[in-house]
């Protein structure tokens, strides 16, 4: 079901977390809205379940106006961050909650359940109390409870933050699978990137309650909108150069040096300031824009290595290479820029 | 034992003396009066022995033989010491050397026998009336004399030369001492009270209607302030409080003067024509409902905050839960919150039972136990039998074993309760291992 998010603004007291946020979901759609902690992805996530009421805009479900709707009445599964499970009740009856206060036969709530166990691959643990689960099972539980009554719509807020690095790995292809498989839409609350980046379809990108991006993954990290949203983006991060616009052309801040800007963009006036986002695999030992400096910190991590060069004037590069290249810490290198790749950012920080 | 253990003891050593003082003694002083006769008659130190004629009266009650009553009673003459003494300063050492050394140790049922013995010897005074005299100062009688011991009466008695059987010696001193005794009839007693069963039964239904309307009106409160915003909510909660802070007769003088003939209900039902009376105290069922209002109110405000803090204490994302899967108000009331509180309404009535099985200020200040003895309640029952009886003999004996009975029964309901609330579940094992 398509969700329509118009104008919407959510104030708390005095604060306004939420302004003006517009943002719409296709059917069967799997949004991230991802951002720093506290930018407002929760807030909007309530909203949309209707725990919150909106202080302005409206909330379409399709085409039906559920703005002023209940939260009982919208039929919207959440996932919670700390799954909120009902500790006094076991797997079975957390599962069958939804359906139970819905008044379904006895019969008809067992064999949805058994279908949706089945599912989330819990169909053992049915007995137990929730303080008796991993937090990875307590996950799948939340899971099914959220999709059991078949919602519209699927949110999820921050479901992996609490599972190690493996089960998180695990869980984001199983949440992804469960989301393709029941063609539910979804929204995926998160500040974790890579799951933004790896589980949906596209991302809205938050930061201080307005959403900043909207886009395909790929496009938006290949696309930045602006330094803020090419630095959310990308592991390891996105180096950034700081200097000033001169003669057509980059000058690093403090240098000399002077770098070519990428083709097709608008240039500021002279002696603008500027930032160059360069990402680490674009910053190579065979790229022929070479910048050089000295090597100030290694990283191992398996299969690659993770280099950070200082330049001379003081500005950090990073670059990511096979783990055969086997450059040491403090060796003078001269690496180039794929200049077609180079980010260029006005000073107000949006792309140029 | 391990030191650890040691020191935990000694961190205890205060609470120890402080529940020993406070809570053992007391009770096994209870224990201990309840096996005695104490009463106002008795006092509650020692007593002493005399022969008198209402201990007569009560040694016939207990089934003495006529005869052993008639000889305590009878006075003699008995030839003692004591006799001579006096008779040597009176009428001078030669008539008392006399009787010493001719008729010492000899006894006499009547004067006149021992006035025709005197007359028998040498220097006895000239006068009839002096002779009367004489005898007169040999007169021994065990009537009206008081023994601070048992042996002093069986020996002032035996030297009245009046046998007694082991048996009737028994009877005498346990009947006719003035003091305590410990004994084992106050049970009996209580059981032969006429009011008893209704006492009884007063007290389980002052227990039930109490503790339903406190945890239904406690919950009530508590839930209704949950879902109302939290200024309301707060003012709400204080003016429910004020039971609980109010001194127990201000609370209860409200209450009587929304009662009494000129108070408000019936100055407010005078418009209506209605003749005005003590709402309180005019029938039976009046008087119990008062006193369920005003004991319920004051267990509602205690239920109401420890429930309203436990339903605090529930995570506010498991109410967004219960919300967005569909439940209402009522739902979420049933399945998330009432299930969650399920310690606390346990704790309390586990704990409301047990105070309001032994308290009994807010009857004694409202009611008394009256109409009639329709509110009266076990330790109401207790404290008007050792404590405050009308008839003016307090039985301290009696009042104690109907508290014992209540202790008793207080401990009963707590081993039940222990095993309702599965105490090992809810005393969790030190976090620290040992
Ligand atoms: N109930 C509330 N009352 C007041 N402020 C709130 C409330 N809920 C959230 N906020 C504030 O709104 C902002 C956004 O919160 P939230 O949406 O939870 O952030 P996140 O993006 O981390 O999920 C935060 O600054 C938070 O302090
Ligand atoms: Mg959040």
């Amino acid at each position: 079901m398509r969700i329509s998010i118009e104008n919407f603004t959510k104030s708390f007291g005095d604060t306004t977390v939420i302004e003006d946020m517009s943002l719409e979901i296709g059917d069967g759609e799997m949004l991230a809205l991802l951002g720093p902690s506290g930018c407002g992805k929760s807030t909007t996530l309530f909203a949309i379940c209707g725990i919150h009421r909106m202080n302005a805009g409206r909330l379409l479900f399709g085409d039906a106006d559920v703005t002023e709707v209940s939260s009982q009445k919208r039929n919207v599964g959440v996932v919670f961050q700390n799954y909120a499970l009902y500790p006094h009740m076991n797997v079975y009856e957390n599962i069958a909650f939804p359906l139970k206060v819905r008044k379904e036969s006895r019969a008809e709530i067992d064999r949805k359940v058994q279908e949706i166990a089945g599912l989330v691959h819990i169909g053992e643990l049915l007995r137990r109390r929730p303080m008796q689960l991993s937090g990875g099972q307590q996950q799948r539980v939340a899971l099914a409870r959220a999709l059991i009554r078949k919602p519209d719509i699927l949110l999820l807020d921050e479901p992996l933050a609490n599972l190690d690095a493996k089960l998180r790995l695990e869980m984001r292809s199983e949440i992804r699978r469960i989301q393709l498989a029941t063609g539910i839409t979804a929204v995926l609350v998160t500040h974790d990137q890579v799951e933004a980046m790896s589980m949906c379809d596209r991302i809205a990108l938050m930061d201080k309650g307005r959403i900043v991006q909207l886009s395909t993954p790929k496009d938006m990290y290949e696309n930045p909108s602006s330094d803020f949203v090419a630095g959310f983006l990308g592991n390891p991060p996105i180096a950034f150069l700081e200097g000033a616009a001169a003669n057509g052309g980059f000058r690093l801040a403090n240098s000399q040096v002077t770098l070519p800007v990428p083709s097709g963009i608008d240039m500021p006036g002279e002696g603008a300031p500027m930032r160059f986002g360069v990402r680490p695999e674009f910053f190579q030992p065979d790229n022929p824009l070479k910048v050089s400096g000295k090597v100030s910190f290694v990283e191992t991590q398996g299969r690659e290595e993770l280099y950070d060069v200082t330049l001379e004037n003081g500005a950090v590069l990073r670059s990511i290479q096979s783990q055969s290249a086997g450059f040491r810490l403090g060796e003078e290198v001269s690496w180039g820029i794929a200049q077609d790749r180079i980010l260029a950012f006005g000073p107000d920080g949006n792309r140029l | 034992m391990r030191r650890a253990h040691l020191l935990g003891l000694g961190f205890l050593s205060p609470a120890l003396v402080i529940i020993v003082m406070l809570f053992l003694v007391p009770v096994l002083l209870t224990v201990m009066f309840s096996f005695t006769n104490m009463s106002t008659a008795t006092g509650i130190s020692g007593g002493a022995y005399e022969i008198n004629s209402a201990s007569l009266r009560k040694l016939a009650d207990a089934g003495a033989q006529e005869s052993f009553l008639d000889a305590l009673g009878q006075e003699a003459f008995v030839v003692d010491d004591a006799g001579i003494t006096a008779v040597a300063a009176a009428y001078g050492e030669q008539f008392a050397n006399e009787i010493g050394s001719q008729m010492l140790g000899e006894r006499f049922t009547s004067r006149r026998d021992l006035e025709r013995a005197f007359r028998k010897l040498k220097s006895r005074p000239r006068s009839t009336r002096d002779i009367k005299k004489a005898a007169d100062l040999f007169k021994r009688s065990v009537l009206n004399v008081r023994f601070e011991t048992a042996d002093g009466l069986v020996g002032a008695v035996t030297g009245n030369g009046i046998a007694m059987t082991p048996d009737q010696q028994e009877l005498l001193t346990r009947t006719i001492y003035t003091g305590w005794s410990w004994t084992t009839d106050n049970f009996a007693l209580m059981t032969q009270i006429p009011y008893i069963w209704r006492v009884a039964g007063n007290t389980v239904m002052y227990v039930v209607l109490t503790l339903s309307v406190s945890v239904g009106l406690g919950l009530f409160l508590a839930i209704t302030t949950f879902y109302l915003p939290s200024l309301p909510a707060a003012s709400f909660r204080a003016i429910w409080f004020l039971p609980r802070i109010l001194p127990n007769v201000i609370f209860v003088l409200m209450w009587k003067w929304l009662a009494w003939d000129t108070g408000f209900i019936s100055s407010f039902l005078a418009n209506f024509g209605v003749a005005p009376r003590n709402w309180m105290l005019d029938t039976d069922i009046h008087a119990w409902v008062f006193i369920v209002l005003i004991n319920g109110m004051v267990g509602a405000s205690l239920g109401m905050i420890l429930f309203g803090s436990a339903i605090k204490a529930i995570p506010q994302p498991m109410l967004y839960a219960s919300e967005v899967d569909g439940a209402s108000r009522w739902q979420q009331i049933r399945y998330i919150i009432l299930p969650q509180l399920r310690w606390p309404i346990m704790f309390i009535c586990a704990y409301s039972t047990l105070s309001l099985m032994t308290s009994f200020e807010y009857i004694l200040l409202s009611t008394d136990g009256g109409p009639g003895g329709a509110t009266e309640v076990w330790s109401l029952m207790a404290f008007h039998t050792a404590l405050d009886n009308y008839a003016g003999n307090l039985q301290y004996g009696l009042g104690a074993a109907m508290a014992l009975v209540l202790v008793i029964v207080g401990i009963l309901a707590s081993l039940v309760y222990l095993r309702i609330f599965n105490f090992n579940d809810l005393v969790a094992k030190p976090r620290i291992e040992q």
